[in-house]
């Protein structure tokens, strides 16, 4: 048997979801700027390229937006933010290192770099983008989020809600090994 | 040649920029040392510097235009009413159920199962037509199938006369006998003409002592009545 509602409140109801849903929308907005640059940043940490960065960063938002409902916490956000970017530009960076190994899987071993090859910007670049890959997930993202600009040891460990000398530990380990690799 | 005992030291001096006293003093005698650690400096400066232009950059002008785009193309956020814990719970406790459900049934079945032996077996002859319908009257009911499915397990039936073994014998002569005395007592309250009475009834006698006694009380009440004292 069907209950018996009066139209005036199914409307109320619906004009509330209304509110609701747009005041979500106001608030979503607002962290926009902000969340999609650090977004966007920690992805170009991982990737070292603009555009995959950027299409990282859009789904990374995209997710956060479903989920926004559950992460109006600022703080909260944000965590989430860095995580779920961390995780989405690991992830494009397998699949686009797949597609590149499958298209230059013709191609001979190239001569190892000499000293002044290293010296190059370019190549130290790409050594260092190595090194970085052999890093744990952990100490990569202490290592990206302590290199962005208005991030202190403080912020990175409240970011990631561990404590400031976990984050230490991790970022003294990693510059260590990225050096013991590049020297 | 680097002092092997000065090396960690050298390169947490060019990681964090501290020095401390003791190795600055020995960098002050030795050549090659501070040569390493302007070395280890200028590597972990060009690592920082790389990772910070890696890092740091902006993204293009369209990135909040195609932002705002793909989320105009998204439905609306979810209520935290969606949150994922609740159909978890949901998805947990239908679980519980469909593992709890066949063991409750296992044990109720296997309760009834131990119970079964010791149930009644009606005598065979005379008088067994009757002796099973005053037992099934009482409840008592004679099982001829071991094996019962599960839902009808679950079914109320009626309470059961649970008799040992040895006993059983004696059980039925007294349900026997019980149905004799229903019959008899049948027999009394229905009228003569509806109901045909056999030989063996025998109808109720009542004592003369009983009747004697209920007119002497009428008596001495009849009594106490009629004293002219008690009246009010």
């Amino acid at each position: 048997m069907q209950e018996f509602t009066w139209p005036g409140r199914a409307a109320e109801t619906e004009l509330a979801l209304d509110l609701e849903k747009a005041a979500l929308r106001r608030e979503f907005e607002q962290r926009l700027k902000e969340c999609g640059t650090l977004a966007f940043r920690v992805a170009r940490g991982v990737l070292r390229n603009a555009a995959d960065a950027e299409d990282v960063a859009q789904e990374a938002m995209l997710r956060s937006y479903r989920r926004f409902a559950g992460l109006r916490d600022p703080s909260r956000f944000r965590a989430w933010l860095v995580r779920i970017s961390f995780r989405l530009a690991l992830d494009h960076g397998r699949s686009a290192r797949r597609r590149e190994q499958r298209e230059t899987a013709w191609a001979t071993d190239l001569p190892k770099p000499t000293a002044e090859d290293i010296a190059a910007s370019n190549e130290f670049g790409r050594r260092l983008q190595e090194a970085m890959a052999e890093l744990s997930e952990k100490s990569r993202l202490v290592l990206l989020l302590t290199s962005m600009d208005g991030h202190s040891l403080e912020q990175v460990a409240e970011l990631l809600r561990l404590p400031l000398g976990t984050v230490k530990s991790r970022l003294h380990s990693a510059r260590k090994q990225l050096a013991e690799k590049l020297r | 040649m680097t002092c092997d005992k000065y090396e960690n030291a050298l390169l947490a001096a060019a990681s964090n920029g501290e020095l401390d006293a003791k190795l600055a003093r020995h960098l002050e005698r030795c050549s090659t040392c501070r040569m390493t650690l302007r070395s280890e400096r200028e590597l972990f400066s060009r690592i920082d510097s790389a990772l910070r232009a890696q890092v740091n950059g902006e993204p293009g002008p369209d990135f909040l235009v195609q932002l705002r785009l793909q989320l105009s193309k998204e439905p609306t956020a979810r209520s935290g009413s969606d949150h994922p814990w609740h159909v978890a719970g949901a998805a947990l406790a239908l679980v519980l159920i469909a593992m709890l459900y066949p063991l409750m049934n296992a044990r109720q079945s296997g309760v009834q199962g131990s119970l079964q032996s010791p149930t009644i077996k009606l005598p065979q002859g005379a008088g067994v037509r009757q002796s099973a319908r005053a037992a099934e009257d009482l409840g008592v009911r004679s099982r001829h199938h071991s094996k019962r499915p599960a839902v009808e397990s679950a079914v109320p039936q009626e309470p059961e006369v649970l008799v040992p073994p040895d006993e059983q014998q004696a059980f039925a002569q007294f349900v026997a006998c019980v149905a004799r005395r229903d019959a008899i007592a049948e027999a009394v309250v229905t009228p003569v003409a509806n109901k045909l009475v056999t030989n063996t009834t025998e109808l109720p006698q009542v004592s003369s002592l009983e009747l004697a006694d209920l007119e002497l009380a009428q008596a001495r009440q009849e009594e106490w009545v009629d004293q002219p004292g008690n009246s009010e």
